[in-house]
């Protein structure tokens, strides 16, 4: 068996195809340099373009109209795409979902029931961000949505939320779908907000000539939320949703009385947060950000990530970077600014440019000078008290915050403890929705601070069927056998137990 | 809890628990149940609780259902086609069926 490395299949592999992904591949392709575009979604744009290229065709009234709804923001991405379509230098892999990346730049991969990995010789990770996991009484129940949910529905499904509609979190998001709901002939019973006048007053030192128009825009919501009639309170508190098999109602506290609604659809968001499911199981350090109460992976102001795993398991120096909003949340703006930045750092490392201009690196800083006065306008609410014994904290294990508590105080304090003893972070979100809750459950039940732990990541982060590993390609005869020394028991004369029967 | 912007036009048809179900062309399997009106997507393994989509895109796994013969596929990352057989999952299935003597 030859043991020499496998040659790169590409110069550049980027995982995710939104604002960032789109902009680094095209600088990247533009500039001679072969890049490979692996994407969950069927077609260019992330989730805020997302389905834009097929509602641009769409023009039957209701297209049009839910084009009007959707508005300029949504629109704005209708240049990228049509510039990353014009690439055909760009090996573009719509549909194909990541389940593994490794610092030396190998991507596992899977498209229906073909899987394999690939190789660059440098990797960008542009796989965004998510909506912000929020336990509380209920969130389980069918007709418990998030607000992100309800906009792909708009988008690629062309469904709009019918009934007693309840909105209830923080951020701009929230504001924004109430609107494009109003405008398409849909009134929410109401929008509930855990955010508070005296935020606003706080962020407003925060504000910046960059970030009025973005605050321009949201006093446009408000305004014609209110003008609508749309019912709204602030400083929300203790949401729950209440009913036998789907949401029949909710409750919640705001300006000290407690309230219930009849309620067909719970619209939540409590703003996003970095995706750090790849990062973390290749093995980048990541950083907690206090303000935002989330982890992202530490970066260099170019992207570069580092790893953390020990040299012998790591072949060479880690050539992940990360761009967009999986490395810091800054919106479509930020995100194709620091693509571009990605990428010309990654031709500078591939002997091909001086590295980022000075220009590209302004516009990533105008792009987030608008985010200190949003993060601070809009602090996470819904999840910003630990949840109550009897709430679900691991969606999939249907483990409760009482659970956990009672395994952290029985000795497991440590995250893989925890998951091993308990399966919190072991069902088939690995730990997507649950991971943050139980982090700051250790924390808290065992005083300690700093960054919160993490489940160790561990490949497959997204399943992948059996008839597809059995064809697996692109393996590397050395990693395959480096791996497979790793996996072994740390002490070779490890008691073996064998348990009587019962 | 949904309802369509517009009337169905380029519709496919699949299979949803061997009842035929439209879709629009080009929407995934997550959204074509939610139009249908279905009260889950899903019982869960551990108490066998109702689950319907939550995030809609690819974190939360809530959507799991059973495409073409094969389980535990995301409806929200998986497109409609004509003639797609979809069942919804009902809890942990049998690891074996239960032999008879």
């Amino acid at each position: 068996m030859s043991m020499t490395a496998p040659l790169p299949d590409a110069d550049v592999i980027i995982i995710g195809c939104g604002p960032s992904g789109m902009a680094a591949a095209v600088t990247l392709a533009e500039a001679g340099r072969s890049v490979i575009v692996l994407d969950m979604q069927p077609a260019p744009g992330g989730q805020i373009f997302r389905s834009l290229e097929a509602n641009l065709c769409d023009t039957s009234p209701a297209g049009q109209s839910l084009l009007a709804a959707l508005g300029p923001a949504y629109r704005a991405g209708t240049d990228l795409i049509r510039r990353f379509r014009a690439c055909a230098e760009i090996d573009y892999r719509p549909q194909t979902t990541v389940w593994e990346v490794r610092p030396d730049g190998t991507v596992g991969w899977l498209q229906g029931m073909n899987a394999g990995y690939v190789r660059g010789r440098q990797v960008l990770l542009a796989h965004g961000a998510m909506e912000r996991p929020v336990p509380f009484p209920g969130w389980t129940l069918p007709g418990v949505m998030t607000a992100g949910a309800v906009q792909t529905l708009l988008k690629a499904g062309h469904l709009k939320p019918s009934g007693r509609i309840v909105l209830a979190g923080t951020g701009p998001l929230l504001l924004l779908l109430a609107n494009q709901l109003h405008q398409l002939g849909v009134k929410p019973a109401l929008v509930g907000r855990t955010d508070r006048l005296s935020d606003s007053v706080r962020a407003s030192r925060h504000l910046r000539p960059d970030g009025l128009l973005p605050l321009v825009k949201g006093l446009g919501w408000l305004g014609r939320l209110k003008l609508a009639g749309v019912k709204s309170v602030t400083g929300l508190e203790n949401l729950a949703a209440h009913g036998a098999q789907n949401v029949e109602s909710v409750s919640f506290t705001a300006g000290g009385k407690r309230q219930t609604l009849p309620c067909d659809l719970l619209i939540v968001h409590d703003g996003i947060v970095p995706a750090i499911d790849i990062p973390n199981a290749a093995g980048l350090r990541l950083q907690w950000d206090g303000p935002n109460a989330s982890w992202r992976p530490a970066t260099t102001p170019d992207g570069l990530g580092a790893s953390t795993l020990p040299p012998e398991l790591s072949a060479g120096p880690c050539v992940l970077r990360v761009t967009g909003d999986a490395r810091s949340i800054g919106g479509a703006d930020a995100a194709i600014a620091h693509g571009k930045v990605a990428a010309q750092a990654i031709l500078a490392e591939l002997d091909h440019g001086a590295g980022p201009s000075g220009d590209a690196l302004r516009a990533v800083d105008k792009a987030l000078s608008v985010r200190p006065f949003l993060d601070a306008a809009f602090p996470p609410g819904l999840s910003q008290n630990l949840p109550d014994d009897d709430t679900i904290v691991c969606r999939c294990e249907e483990l409760t915050a009482g659970d956990l508590r009672a395994k952290i105080r029985s000795g497991f304090r440590n995250m893989d403890a925890l998951r091993g003893e308990s399966r919190c972070g072991m069902g088939p979100c690995q730990g997507r929705s649950c991971m943050v809750t139980a982090a700051r459950l250790l924390q808290d039940e065992t005083s300690a601070a700093g960054c919160p732990p993490t489940f160790r990541g561990r490949p497959p982060i997204r399943p992948v069927p059996l008839g597809a590993v059995a064809t697996l390609s692109g393996l590397d005869p050395r990693a395959t056998i480096r791996l497979t020394l790793e996996d072994k028991p740390e002490n070779a004369s490890e008691d073996t137990v064998n348990a009587p029967a019962e | 809890m949904f309802s369509d912007l517009a009337t169905l036009t380029d519709a496919v048809t699949l299979s949803v628990d061997g009842q035929p179900v439209k879709a629009r062309a080009g929407e995934t399997v997550a959204a074509c149940l939610l139009r249908a009106g279905v009260p889950y997507n899903r019982l869960t393994p551990v108490s066998g609780a109702r689950r319907l989509p939550y995030c809609m895109i690819g974190h939360c796994f809530e959507c799991l259902v059973e495409i073409d013969g094969i389980g535990n596929r995301q409806a929200c990352l998986t497109l409609v086609r004509e003639g797609m057989k979809v069942r919804r999952q009902a809890g942990a299935p049998p690891a074996l069926e239960p032999s008879v003597p």
